[in-house]
């Protein structure tokens, strides 16, 4: 089976959440199947410049075609763009401008999929909002599977990507709420779909006490792992933490590993680390008590299934239906919506031995169910296996909806993208298909 | 295909767990409060719990007015998208895209006699401003919300203190004027107690009739106090000794002037007030601001304190 892996960008050093989850996916469907990864020569997803070659390269021994992106992204276009589709009534029109200001456009990648020169059987799309997901689905419809990598944003509500989700042959979906989410946008229960995921390589070993005495750590101590953003959810992070040093003794320290844009408080429990390497960060999850993941939007946090791989509890923000679902879910986890909830939860794991072990062991066991690679591989496998079947049935499938005539797309009729979310459901899917 | 998810019930149940930490955190909020109620009482009677000349108690209701859409009066208008198309834009449908056309190919003329560019520009950044203050508009409504809801807590947690305070130093008085009522009928042997060290420490020489006195304090001593006591009790004892049977019966609640009593003067003079018959009561129980000890005498309140 030919395959290939359609993403915005591609590399080792790209670390962007769908680009690691298409990578890793990739790599991991590579010695099953023969996968080539079709991408742009972008590597900065703010301006999508062209700063790698075009052409074929080797990425972890999987083929890389790269394709140049048209025209950079102009981000006050894209911002007055994305103002007028998520805040008010608009057209298709608009919504395709907005579509092209976001980019990555690059029409050689859409001609070379709409061509299928290199015979592929299967395009595996990831991120359902980029102009690379969206042009290339509709030129290969009959030959797409889609990971939507969604969030709860005004970009899900957007009126030309219904038609997308409907059209596709299969959607490969992060967790049960984002399947609600978009089953309740699109209509597109009878699409086949798996709520599949992605694994990631954890050490069989670690060593805590070597992450401790390289970094000095003696205390007991809960960790962060990520971009230390506010939009991830850190400033308030910080907030609830320096109030639970305040109201707590103890000895207890918040460890943060990855690269800051947000000023670091100056608290002398709170231990900043920068950015460290694979090694070190599994070690230093293994040695906390506990994973903290303040995000308040997250498709599937690909860390925490990480800390529950290792046996460790998560505390999360319950704010973010899917961290919270997830916790639900595996019993491995606490949230907080508020600073007493934080209070509660983090001095309840860390007083609590035998329910933080417990919650370990429920995350470990779910990760091993779930998320292992042989699981999230069969999963990927299965549902392709399932789709040449169907093609060699000979089922007859509708071709995925055409874009509305010149003068329809022109008629402003579509509600703004934010309106259409806020009215989705919403809440953590404590079961397989249902919602609070 | 391998199974999708499925939910384990081991023992640890996150949701239960997460209930109760729910249910604790109300618990310790206290006041029997939930945070729904709060939210009621906040945005409806605030001058239940403040001082209605100080603070509006209506904020919250103007703010949610000037946030209803079709409220021209009250809120802003909706902030404008502008856009560089929009000044040679026309709303006349097929017959308004012709002159579109058209305005656009006469630019180049346009601009020969203005440069629409930085009205366009300004017009933009206008919209950027507006945009800026609305989400500022939001985040003061958020924070005036909570400020309301927090004044309101703290508000009905002063109220409950004070309340604690009154029914405190009530049961304080009470303790006073009990330990009072017990010093004042305690006898002493002769030649002990604070009389007697008074009576030393004023007057080197001794005091005719003895030490045999148990004066409330902060009394002056009297001249002849001693005797006329001595004599008051030897009347009193006859007087009970004529009552027969019903000598020495406590009466549960009964005043303690009928009672016998070894103190000298106390009973005579202090039991009817409402002190004394508070007197001995063994307290109540607190509850949190009631009615005070001294109107809700206890069983045995003035019972014998002979010795």
């Amino acid at each position: 089976m030919k395959l290939a892996v359609v993403v915005q960008r591609y590399g080792l050093d790209i670390n962007g959440g769908a680009e690691l989850h298409a990578r890793y996916v990739a790599e991991q469907l590579a010695r099953r199947a023969d996968v080539d990864v079709l991408t742009t020569c972008a590597r900065d997803y703010i301006t999508w410049r062209n700063e790698l070659p075009a052409g074929e390269s080797d990425v972890n021994g999987v083929r890389v075609r790269r394709f140049p992106v048209r025209s950079e992204r102009d981000p006050d276009r894209f911002g007055r763009h994305s103002h007028h589709v998520f805040r008010s009534s608009h057209s298709i029109a608009d919504e395709l401008a907005w579509l092209r200001s976001e980019g990555p456009a690059s029409t050689a990648l859409i001609d070379s999929i709409r061509r299928n020169d290199a015979g592929y059987d299967f395009f595996v799309f990831f991120s359902f909002r980029y102009y690379h997901a969206f042009h290339g689905i509709r030129a290969a419809a009959s030959r797409s599977l889609l990971v939507p990598t969604a969030e709860r944003d005004g970009a899900v509500g957007l009126s030309i990507f219904a038609p997308v989700f409907r059209g596709v042959r299969a959607l490969m979906y992060n967790s049960f709420e984002e399947r609600a989410m978009i089953q309740a946008v699109s209509g597109n229960d009878a699409v086949p779909h798996v709520v599949v995921g992605v694994g990631s390589d954890v050490p069989a070993r670690t060593n805590p006490d070597r992450f401790r005495q390289k970094f000095g750590i003696t205390s007991p101590f809960v960790v962060y792992v990520g971009r230390i953003d506010e939009n991830k959810g850190c400033k308030e992070l910080f907030s609830h933490f320096d109030r639970y040093t305040r109201s707590l003794r103890g000895n207890l320290l918040l460890v943060l590993m990855g690269n800051s844009v947000l000023p670091i408080p100056d608290n002398p429990r709170i231990r900043h680390l920068g950015f460290v390497g694979d090694e070190d960060k599994f070690d230093g999850i293994a040695a906390a008590e506990a994973l903290i993941m303040p995000s308040y939007f997250e498709s599937l946090s690909m860390v925490a299934l990480e800390a529950w791989a290792l046996g460790r509890p998560v505390l999360a923000n319950g704010r973010c239906d899917v961290l919270q679902g997830q916790c639900l879910r595996s019993n491995a986890g606490l949230f907080y919506e508020s600073y007493e909830e934080f209070l509660e939860t983090l001095a309840l794991i860390q007083s609590n031995r035998r329910l933080a072990f417990a919650m370990g062991q429920n995350g470990r066991e779910y990760f091993q169910r779930h998320y292992a690679w042989p699981v999230i591989v069969r999963k990927y496998l299965d549902m392709l296996d399932r789709l040449r079947a169907d093609d060699q049935g000979g089922a007859a499938r509708p071709p995925i909806e055409p874009l509305p005539g010149w003068f329809a797309r022109r008629r402003t009729g579509c509600r703004a993208g934010d309106e259409v979310v806020a009215g989705l459901p919403a809440g953590p899917a404590r079961r397989a298909g249902r919602r609070r | 295909m391998p199974p999708e998810f499925s939910v384990r019930s081991d023992s640890v149940d996150v949701d239960q767990i997460m209930s109760q930490i729910r249910a604790r955190i109300r618990e310790k909020r206290g006041v029997d409060y939930t945070e729904e109620e709060l939210r009621t009482l906040a945005s409806v009677k605030l001058e239940k719990f403040l001082d209605p000349t100080r603070v509006r108690s209506d904020l919250i209701a103007h703010y949610r007015i000037m946030r209803e859409p079709g409220e021209a009066s009250a809120g802003p208008p909706e902030n404008y998208a502008f856009d560089d198309h929009l000044v040679y834009g026309s709303a006349r449908g097929v017959s308004g895209r012709l002159v579109t056309r058209i305005r656009k190919l006469l630019n180049p003329v346009l601009k020969l006699f203005i440069n629409p560019n930085p009205i366009i520009q300004v017009l933009h950044r206008q919209s950027a401003i507006n945009e800026y203050y609305d989400r500022l508009a939001v985040l003061n409504f958020e924070l005036i919300h909570n400020l309301v809801l927090e004044v309101t807590r703290l508000g009905i947690e002063v109220k409950n203190l004070k309340m604690r305070v009154e029914s405190v130093s009530g049961r304080l008085d009470f303790s006073d004027r009990r330990a009072r009522a017990l010093e004042s009928v305690v006898q002493y042997r002769p030649g002990t107690g604070p009389a007697a060290e008074m009576t030393e420490t004023a007057a080197p020489a001794p005091a005719p009739g003895g030490g045999q006195t148990a004066r409330r304090e902060g009394e002056a001593p009297a001249t002849g106090g001693p005797i006329k006591g001595d004599a008051q009790r030897a009347r009193r004892r006859r007087r009970r000794r004529g009552r027969g049977s019903a000598a020495g019966q406590s009466v549960p609640g009964g005043t303690a002037a009928e009672e016998p009593t070894l103190g000298g003067q106390a009973n005579d003079e202090g039991a009817d007030s409402p002190d004394a018959r508070g007197g001995a009561g063994g307290g109540l129980p607190f509850d949190g601001g009631e009615a005070g000890p001294a109107e809700a005498p206890a069983p045995g309140a003035g019972e014998p304190t002979d010795q």
